[in-house]
């Protein structure tokens, strides 16, 4: 029982993670409702277990009202007593702005080692990533741009007459 | 001397670009539109004249409010104190409020305010107007169209009329204004519609610095409105890479910084696939 109780309090934690990010990203954060997260952890080795064992929790920050339920699937091997329990479990997909995402823990020895968002599609099938961090980026990395490639050109505000040398003003008088 | 008939792509039969620049707020504004036949319902270069009027008269006239150039305008003389926000016109306070906002949010790496303690609303009124010209070239019936205001820009609807292709912008290599590091799809599917660039030697003097921070000489903020990308661009300059993670957690938006030394921090929708 002790993995049922481990499972679903990482899956809560990482649902007001999901939550919690969601809230993060709404512009001025000022939210009134408070989100409950509640999950539900089933033991998929033993075919028993499918009471829910709920953990909830309210949401620190301000919060759009979403709710994340995560309930433990089947992938990876799960221990048949709770103390030497290992494997990874993954929760139910949650609704966000980047469409669905879903969450994974790493559970070693009875004790959740890491929770992980996994990698979905949006709506466009492309890949995503949760985190929207700003990180290094080698120059060759950089998807290349020409300036034949694009119609318009981002840069720090320039003079007028600073623009009669830019490339925004090659771009203008080929489309005059 | 305008052209007298509307251009039509001859390889494709379809709408080409077509652009018109004015100059005001001490840089040049674009308007660009995809310019095909009256008959098949798209604009023609009337139509691009007549939109780029209506851009060109709201920008004029937010400058000559707006301008601390101006001697004349009423923000001048609320920065020379003749006059109180108490006394100024709903369009000055509302302004006010919004910038005096965006520094609550940036926790002050964004301010209406010199460090002499003088109003200065010049690093939200751009966006501003880029925002209002938007709307305006909406309710003219304008669908697609991509709009440049000195390097900060905002699009609607697709270079191809009815296509989801996006519009392509170029973001300038700060080293090299000739070349650009990369590029990034604005409207089509994209949420973000909006881009705009901020600079460490930017001629604009509303950045000031928090602290000593010196990070970034450049970044580029992509959104869902200008006014976001605009006031994050700068306050990231100014707060450095505590203001970019702030930014990047708590708003929808892609960012691409540039250290001094020319190295490039950027969020994933910068990094190639």
């Amino acid at each position: 029982m002790k993995i049922r109780g481990a499972i679903a309090a990482g899956l809560a934690s990482a649902g007001i993670l999901v939550a919690g990010w969601q809230a993060g990203t709404q512009v001025g954060g000022i939210g009134t409702v408070a989100t409950s997260t509640t999950a539900t952890g089933t033991t998929g080795a033993s075919g028993t277990g499918t009471s829910g064992s709920g953990a909830s929790g309210s949401g620190a920050s301000g919060t759009a009202g979403s709710t994340g339920t995560g309930s433990a699937g089947s992938t990876g091997s799960t221990g048949s007593t709770g103390s030497t329990a290992s494997g990874t479990y993954k929760g139910t997909a949650v609704q966000t702005r980047f469409g669905p995402v879903q969450v994974q823990i790493t559970v070693a020895n009875g004790k959740i080692t890491d929770v992980t968002a996994l990698q979905l599609t949006n709506t466009d099938r492309k890949s995503i990533q949760i985190s929207n961090r700003a990180a290094p980026l080698l120059r060759s990395k950089v998807l290349a741009a020409q300036s034949a490639d694009v119609q318009t050109v981002s840069g720090a505000t320039i003079t007028s007459d600073a623009y009669l040398t830019s490339l925004q003003a090659a771009i203008d008088a080929a489309h005059l | 001397m305008q052209p007298t008939s509307n251009p039509i792509d001859a390889a494709t039969g379809g709408p080409i670009l077509k652009a018109r620049t004015f100059e005001c707020m001490g840089t040049v504004i674009g308007l660009t539109l995809p310019v095909g036949s009256p008959a098949e319902g798209q604009p023609g270069l009337d139509e691009l004249m007549a939109a780029t009027a209506v851009v060109e008269h709201l920008f004029r006239e937010l400058d000559e409010k707006f301008s601390l150039h101006r001697p004349d305008s009423e923000a001048a003389r609320l920065a020379r104190g003749e006059l109180t926000l108490r006394g100024a016109s709903e369009e000055m306070r509302a302004r006010y409020a919004e910038a005096h906002e965006w520094r609550l949010r940036t926790e002050g790496a964004f301010t209406p305010e010199r460090p002499d303690g003088a109003l200065d609303l010049s690093g939200i009124i751009k966006g501003h107007a880029i925002r209002e010209a938007g709307t305006s070239l909406q309710a003219l019936g304008r669908h697609d169209w991509c709009l440049n205001a000195g390097g900060d820009v905002l699009v609607s609807g697709s270079p191809r009329p009815g296509s989801t292709e996006p519009w392509k912008a170029g973001i300038v290599d700060p080293a090299d204004r000739r070349t650009l590091v990369t590029g990034y799809a604005l409207g089509g599917r994209s949420r973000h519609t909006a881009i705009a660039t901020s600079g460490s030697a930017e001629r604009g003097e509303h950045i000031w610095r928090v602290g000593n921070s010196a990070e970034f000489v450049q970044v580029t903020v992509a959104a869902e409105d200008i006014v976001t990308a605009d006031v994050l661009a700068t306050a990231i300059v100014a707060g450095g890479t505590t203001m970019l993670n702030r930014a990047t957690d708590q708003w929808d938006v892609a960012a691409l910084a540039i250290r001094t030394d020319g190295s490039i921090l950027a969020t994933p929708a910068f990094h190639a696939a």
